[in-house]
């Protein structure tokens, strides 16, 4: 066994509280590291990574089967690297209630299985269609409580020209290729109107113009007039990016902090392990070890506890992140278990190693310079104290002397302390940017939630029962008058052809409490409508049209042309598409099951029973549970939680490592302290005061950047969802909270130096001061 | 200056480190204001038994009553309380808190006890003038030759007025010109009445500021014998 590991193993066994320390720093950290790291990785292309996992097609084309034959189709594969198809395609107008999210026409595409060479249909829930009357639904993957307590709860089946198809199951596309599957001979019967292809490329397909050449390349040879459409996935990544785009901002900060935080207290704790082992170095220079190999014993001694560390620390953030990112990505909507890749676990594997030998190597290099005299004396000899006139001033003042004793101790080690107060205030930005990034987005999601009112409601059919045969005001009233009703709103959605534009603009006339319920309150500019000619529209609708406040938009109304002006605009619209908010118009003519209720109820009110007393009020009508918050804000609230506990618990564990070495370095002081009547818990006192001093300035100093990440961070989320927020979803903050943030600094620094500091007030005096 | 009162009283006192017996079955009386030197070889136990006294160690059987209260039943806090106002305790190496001045140094001791720092500065002044280091009070123990330091370290320990006082080698890590100084101060301060326990090795100090000598050997007590001072 060569010298130097003899001498390795020697000190790792000689220092076991300082190897353990590091190995736990280092096992954190990685943790820490490979969840930032996984999830910037995530957080940064989450479309593609989906699409990738589906074998999503380039571009969805739509054939004329009048014009060219399916072999025709199969035969063209020019610049086709796969392909599915020729797939029958019929658009269906459904003539039963199938909730808002289908209520559009739908297309409906026929396919024998799933998979595929093109666009693998993730089939989520039920069962693929094996017979005739069988549909799939496009939907992205959620919860099965999900499921049975949404507005999907009650959807049994589709009806269109006049067949009834039973929804056997939901799966999710991320091409978009169709709203619903069925087998290819039940879509024969629904007489297609077109035939899909599917289709990946080989070359660019990154702009749309290199797809279009690509599809054009593919049609060459086929009739002229074949091509129906072509949907080019860009299109649906572009849309994708606004949702996922939300994410970036936040997962992203968290995880350069975690990874800013990880570096220091490395750092911190592998060069304060270094430098507290100078007299050890100058012994095995007086021994004969060349300076090489002194480093070398000291690269060994660090590299041991952190690579068990960092491989445990590997297998812990693994285990932590997956399960994060299964539930980011099903609430993005992208259908897919997101794994960890495996450059990342290599990067965080290699990296936060090399990183503890960097940190070691500085000190080390610094002890390779020091003669073998220099070395021991450095370890040893009296030194020079620091801090004398912070320290005299401190024994002047009235405090306890434990007290002021232990306000004295940072000032003793400037630079361990710089390092310690950073990675204290960063813990302190952390735990603040968290919590104020939580309250943002509770805020955002309850002014969702209290909008969208706690139940939603619509006359329904269901299987044995008619739909509600109640007028709306009388279904109105019959919700008003049940125990435990706060509000009620009434709407009705309708796609309304607008002058001037191709595409047309779905308005919600509003009665009731509508605006009560929240919509007014998550105005940001503007008013809520006070005229039958007005309107009011959210962000994201405004943004698409490129419309303004105080615009006039055009629209076919019952017949006749009617100008609307458009006077507030709102964060978010009823749930699903986006609409505009119109006062309340009578459609006589309009089938009861268009129109839909929001009730909003009285605090404590069991929300499943409230439900059960709908029905059984009225069993034509349907009644869902709206609450419980979206996935967007579990996701979010989540990350935030579990990144702030790690990076609170690393800062931590950097303040026990400081104190660790402070009280091992002060033995001979603490001895004769307590040889001079220091009690124990003077002792504990004493330390403990040491590093909560710096967790009241870390608090202090901490909360301004923490607010200010909180200002930067979320107006920047916001913005690349294509929102903006109403200012009362930034006014998180109030004195009570803050004066709780300030003492997180505390909490964090007394939590780390709590148990070095009990170990500090059991040294055993008589073995400390004869030692020396 | 002594009287019958024993301030030690040490009764079948034994301590074991594993298997290694460090003082087996000692039995022993320091009365007020004797002055008592411990010697022995090394590994005889002679620190053993100052720990034990200084109530920094607890024996494995045996009693130990020291001014009047039993050490060997007290637990941490009590025993610190217990030092902190009956005992002084003086270190081969001083122990002197770098990072502040000799005059604070001292003060600390009348700090832990709850006098304020102006009081503890004043009283910590006028052990400062008795021992002849004045001028050096504001002086860091950096800067402090070896025998300033043990004079400050005495000055500390007699902060409280102990009833007794403790030396664990005083002259060891001294020249002999500091050495001879310290002697002189711990033999003034026997003649007043302090009650002294020096463990040392130098026969020279334990003739010249003890009275009664104690020889340990193999963890007993080998001798005991009375002294004329040189």
């Amino acid at each position: 066994m060569s010298a130097v590991w003899t001498a390795s193993r020697a000190a790792v066994r000689r220092r076991r509280v300082q190897t353990f320390v590091i190995f736990l720093v280092v096992l954190v950290c990685t943790a820490t590291a490979l969840i930032s790291v996984a999830l910037l990785d995530a957080a940064r292309s989450p479309f593609q990574r989906a699409f990738d996992g589906q074998n999503g097609a380039h571009s969805v084309v739509t054939y004329d089967p009048a014009k060219v034959t399916d072999e025709r189709l199969t035969a063209a594969t020019t610049g086709v690297e796969a392909s599915a198809g020729p797939f029958g395609q019929v658009i269906v107008e459904p003539q039963n209630d199938v909730g808002p999210v289908f209520s559009q026409p739908l297309t409906v595409v026929g396919r024998a299985d799933p998979g595929g060479a093109v666009d693998r249909v993730d089939l989520w829930h039920g069962r693929w269609p094996s017979a005739a009357g069988e549909i799939v639904l496009n939907e992205p993957p959620q919860p099965d409580e999900d499921l049975s307590m949404g507005p999907l709860a009650g959807v049994t089946e589709l009806v269109t020209n006049g067949k009834t198809l039973r929804i056997v199951g939901f799966a999710f596309t991320v091409s978009g290729s169709a709203d619903g599957w069925v087998t290819p001979a039940q879509v024969a019967a629904l007489h297609p109107t077109g035939t899909q292809m599917l289709y990946r490329f080989t070359g660019d397909v990154s702009t749309h113009d290199a797809l279009a050449a690509r599809v054009s390349g593919v049609t060459t040879g086929l009739p002229g007039d074949a091509l129906l459409a072509a949907q080019p996935y860009l299109v649906t990544k572009e849309e994708a990016a606004a949702g996922p785009g939300v994410y970036l901002p936040f997962l992203g900060t968290f995880g350069i902090l975690g990874l800013l935080v990880a570096v220091i207290i490395v750092g911190n704790v592998v060069s304060g392990a270094v430098v507290s082992g100078f007299r050890h170095i100058g012994v095995l220079k007086a021994l004969g070890f060349t300076p090489r190999q002194v480093v070398a014993v000291y690269l060994t001694m660090v590299s041991v506890p952190a690579v068990a560390g960092a491989i445990l620390g590997t297998g812990l953030g693994w285990a932590a992140v997956r399960p994060m990112l299964t539930e980011t990505f099903r609430g993005l909507g992208f259908g897919q278990d997101a794994a960890v890749q495996p450059w990342v676990i290599t990067v965080v594997l290699l990296g936060v190693p090399s990183l503890v030998l960097i940190a070691a190597l500085l000190p080390a290099l610094r002890a390779h310079r020091l003669s073998a005299a220099q070395a021991i004396s450095a370890g040893s000899a009296p030194r020079r104290g620091r801090g004398l006139r912070v320290q005299r001033a401190l024994s002047g003042s009235r405090l306890p002397r434990a007290v002021s004793l232990g306000l004295g101790l940072p000032f003793a080690r400037p630079a361990r302390t710089a390092l310690t107060m950073a990675s204290l205030l960063l813990g302190v930005v952390t735990v603040t940017f968290a919590l104020g990034l939580s309250d943002s987005v509770i805020r955002i999601s309850e002014v969702g939630e209290i909008a969208a009112g706690d139940i939603g409601v619509r006359p329904m059919r269901g299987d044995e029962q008619p739909a509600s045969q109640r007028s709306d005001t009388e279904i109105e009233q019959m919700l008003r008058a049940l125990p435990g009703t706060s509000q009620v709103g009434v709407g009705v959605a309708r796609d309304l052809s607008v002058a001037g534009q191709s595409e047309p603009l779905m308005i919600n006339f509003v009665r009731g409490d509508t605006a009560a319920m929240g919509y007014e309150q998550q105005l940001y500019e503007g008013h809520w409508m006070t005229a039958p000619d007005q309107l009011v529209l959210p962000t994201q609708l405004l943004n698409e049209r490129g419309l303004e406040i105080g615009e006039k938009v055009t629209v076919s109304l019952q017949g006749a042309w009617t100008t609307f002006t458009i006077v507030g605009e709102t964060v978010r619209g009823l749930p699903g598409p986006e609409g505009a908010f119109a006062t309340w118009r009578d459609f006589p003519d309009l089938d009861p099951a268009a129109f839909f209720y929001q009730v909003q109820t009285v605090e404590g009110t069991d929300l499943g029973a409230f439900t059960q007393s709908i029905r059984a009020a009225d069993p034509g009508l349907d009644a869902w549970d709206n609450t419980g918050g979206d996935s967007f804000s579990t996701v979010v609230t989540g990350f935030a939680a579990v990144l702030a506990l790690l990076l609170a618990t690393v800062a931590a564990l950097g303040v026990l490592n400081t104190v660790a070495l402070n009280v091992t370095e002060r033995r001979r002081d603490l001895g004769m302290l307590k040889s001079i009547g220091m009690t124990p818990r003077q002792v504990v006192s004493m330390v403990v005061t040491s590093m909560a001093a710096l967790g009241v300035i870390a608090g202090l100093l901490g909360i301004p950047l923490g607010l200010a990440a909180h200002r930067l961070v979320v107006p920047l989320s916001a913005d690349a969802a294509k929102i903006r927020l109403p200012e009362y979803v930034m006014q998180v903050w109030d004195p009570a909270t803050l004066a709780l943030l300030a003492f997180s600094g505390v909490v964090i620094a007394v939590a780390g130096a709590l148990i070095p500091a009990r170990a500090a007030a059991r040294l055993t005096i008589a073995r400390v001061l004869h030692n020396e | 200056m002594t009287t019958e009162t024993p301030v030690v009283r040490l009764d079948g006192v034994r301590k074991e480190y594993g298997d290694t017996v460090a003082l087996d079955g000692v039995t022993l009386e320091i009365r007020a204001g004797e002055a008592v030197a411990v010697m022995g070889p090394s590994g005889c136990g002679k620190s053993t038994l100052l720990n034990m006294i200084a109530g920094l160690d607890k024996p494995t059987a045996g009693e130990i009553t020291v001014h009047g209260e039993r050490l060997d039943t007290m637990n941490e806090t009590k025993l610190s309380l217990f030092r902190r106002h009956h005992l002084g305790m003086i270190f081969q190496f001083f122990n002197l808190l770098d990072d502040l001045s000799a005059l604070d140094n001292v003060a600390l001791a009348a700090q832990l006890t709850g006098s304020s720092a102006g009081t503890a500065r004043r009283r910590a002044l006028e052990l400062f003038d008795e021992l002849g280091i004045a001028t050096r009070r504001n002086v860091y123990p950096a800067a402090l030759s070896g025998g300033e330091r043990q004079r400050v370290a005495v000055a500390r320990a007699l902060m409280n007025r102990p009833a007794l006082l403790l030396a664990d080698e005083p002259t060891g890590a001294l020249d002999s010109k500091a050495g001879e100084q310290v002697m002189d101060l711990l033999l003034d301060l026997n003649q007043i009445g302090q009650t002294l326990l020096i463990v040392t090795h130098d026969e020279r100090l334990a003739h010249r500021c003890a009275s009664r000598l104690v020889e340990l050997a193999d963890g007993q007590v080998a001798r005991e014998s009375a002294l004329d001072r040189v």
